[in-house]
Formats: structure tokens, C-alpha cells, sequence
């Protein structure tokens, strides 16, 4: 038993070092422009969403449900998401693709995440993604709209679509 | 011997295993607008830095420093980069969004030679909010970028000049 912890030991300091010396030796590969392996992504995507659904407190969220909030939303999302996570009927971002992780496509993929959770991700950011806090840019109210938006990008009240294009 | 043998074993598991475990449980944190920790900062920094010194080592300078040059990247710095990495001129401003923070490299002098910067830009570095360039800049764009942020904190006074105006 004793050896078995002292192997124990012995076993984590040997891991700890290695890593270290992976990292220090510069083996690790650290370009962005190669494609993301699929078990990499799944575990990914997993943690990120556990550790949101985890974060957010499901309060109230404060902006109506209706075709205004839609659309206020829908114009920030234009003027400042769609650089990096696509237009709406526009090809995917070339640009949002050069990130490792690649910046998810909502126009064609929609999200998994509840507007309350688009919401805190607007609001905090991802850490060791390209998804910035945009806190310092936008009041809550502004981003509980756009979340509500990309929550329902792919499936819009008739006439929505129609007007924050004619109000760009 | 044989138990000792079995502990190291166990832990070259259990390590690797619990630290994913925690990950996919969600519960390390995500949020990108906290600072990272020192340690943090220190171990993942010096891994970058040593992993672009590796991959960048063949590539030859080919880096022509001259005014012209130095304005054609300062212009191409000034559209594309600077919105993260810091606007010439403008006061120094921690960057709270990004994790980790862009490096403001207005003011902090980077450490890295021209083909480490070609490098950089070119191909971007994962798990951080630099985005590879490779596509959208020509070679010889990624060049005058590279010459350009190698002295952008020590620009000749009327390239600097030549690059804010209009």
C-alpha cells in the first residue's frame, strides 16, 4: 500500500514534468489555420456548454418576447456579430473559420444554448476562443435582445426578416 | 516494486482523466473577462512563445524595412489590427475582453523577430482570439505587417506621421 501511493506520487509528479516539458520544448502546435479534430471538438463544445449551463442563473429575462425586441436585436447582430458568426442567407464567414475553435455559423447552424445562456456568453465572453466579454460595448438590455435573436435566427416571425433589412 | 509500479500507472490515468472530468462536468470556468492567473499567463505564454520559435525557425527573413514598406504595413496594421492590439497614438488601454488579452503592442515591445511575426499572423494561434490571416493577406502584405509591428514601438518619426494621417 505504501508503494502504491508513493507510485501514486511519484506517477502525478512524472505527468506534471512531462507536460511541462512538452509545453517548454514547444511541441505543442499552436497554429489556428488546420482543421479541429472531431474528439477535440466533442469535448470541447461539452465542457463549454456544461460550464455555461452551470454559470447562468435562470432569471428573468427583462426584454419582452415580440417582434420589436426581434428586431432590435436582429439590427445588432448585423452591425456587429455577422463579421465573424455569418449573415443570414450569406455563405459562412470566411473569416470566423481562421479561428481555432472555428466561430459557430448561427445563420446555418443555429445554437443549442437558451437565450439566457446566449446572453451570459454575449455578456462574459469564452476564454480561449475568439469570443470577446462584450460587456464594455453593449447594456444588458441590448444584449438580451440580440440573444434572442440568435436564439431564433432560423426560425423568425414572419415580417421580422423583412424589417430589420429595410432598417439597416 | 510491482505495487509502485501500479500507483504510477494508476496516476498517469487518473490525472489526465480527472482534469478532463472536471472540463466536461463544466466546471472550470469559462468567462473571458477575468484576468488570467499569473501561472496561467507565465506556463501557457512561454509554451506559445517556444512553439512559434520552433515552427518559425526555417523561414527566412524576407522582410524588406524601408519607409515605404513600414507605411504599407502601418496601414494595413491600422485597418486591421489595431481595434485589438492597440491604436497608434491613442493612450495605453488593458484589454478586459479577451482571454487571454490581446498584447497591446503599441506599447509593449514584442519579443518576437519578423519571421515569428509572419508566422504569427499567417497561421494565428489556437485557443486564443488570433485568428489566422493567411487568407486574407498576400505574402508580401504578411511581410510589411511583420517589419511594421517589429518596430512599432520605435518608428521612424515620419513614418509614424505617413501612417495616422488620412
Amino acid at each position: 500500500m505504501k508503494n502504491f501511493l508513493g507510485g501514486l506520487l511519484l506517477g502525478a509528479m512524472l505527468v506534471v514534468l512531462a507536460a511541462f516539458v512538452y509545453l517548454k520544448l514547444g511541441l505543442i502546435d499552436i497554429r489556428a489555420d488546420t482543421p479541429m479534430p472531431g474528439w477535440v471538438a466533442r469535448i470541447l463544445y461539452t465542457g463549454i456548454h456544461a460550464s455555461v449551463r452551470r454559470s447562468v442563473s435562470h432569471g428573468e429575462n427583462p426584454s419582452p418576447d415580440g417582434d420589436d425586441t426581434l428586431i432590435a436585436g436582429g439590427k445588432l447582430y448585423l452591425n456587429d456579430c455577422v463579421g465573424c458568426h455569418g449573415e443570414p442567407g450569406k455563405p459562412p464567414s470566411e473569416f470566423g473559420l481562421t479561428f481555432y475553435p472555428p466561430v459557430p455559423q448561427f445563420p446555418r447552424a443555429g445554437s443549442n444554448y437558451s437565450v439566457s445562456e446566449v446572453f451570459w456568453i454575449a455578456k462574459y465572453g469564452i476564454r480561449r476562443t475568439g469570443m470577446a466579454a462584450q460587456a464594455s460595448s453593449y447594456t444588458d438590455q441590448q444584449l438580451w435582445t440580440a440573444a434572442a435573436f440568435i436564439t431564433r435566427m432560423r426560425n423568425l416571425p414572419p415580417g421580422v426578416a423583412k424589417a430589420i433589412e429595410q432598417t439597416r | 516494486m510491482r505495487n509502485l509500479f501500479l500507483g504510477v500507472v494508476t496516476a498517469f490515468v487518473l490525472l489526465p482523466m480527472g482534469m478532463l472530468g472536471c472540463f466536461v462536468l463544466g466546471l472550470t470556468e469559462i468567462r473571458s473577462d477575468l484576468k488570467p492567473s499569473t501561472w496561467e499567463s507565465v506556463i501557457m505564454g512561454s509554451a506559445v512563445r517556444a512553439s512559434v520559435r520552433r515552427r518559425a525557425v526555417g523561414i527566412a527573413n524576407a522582410a524588406t524595412v524601408n519607409n515605404k514598406t513600414l507605411v504599407a504595413g502601418g496601414k494595413l496594421y491600422v485597418a486591421g489590427c489595431a481595434g485589438c492590439h492597440g491604436e497608434l497614438g491613442k493612450p495605453f488601454r488593458e484589454d478586459h475582453d479577451h482571454f487571454p488579452p490581446a498584447p497591446q503592442l503599441t506599447y509593449v515591445p514584442t519579443q518576437y523577430s519578423e519571421p515569428e511575426l509572419y508566422w504569427i499572423v499567417k497561421h494565428g494561434i489556437r485557443m486564443t482570439a488570433m485568428s489566422a490571416y493567411g487568407p486574407f493577406y498576400s505574402e508580401q502584405q504578411l511581410w510589411e505587417l511583420s517589419a511594421f509591428i517589429h518596430q512599432i514601438t520605435n518608428l521612424p518619426p515620419d513614418v509614424r506621421v505617413a501612417v495616422l494621417s488620412k
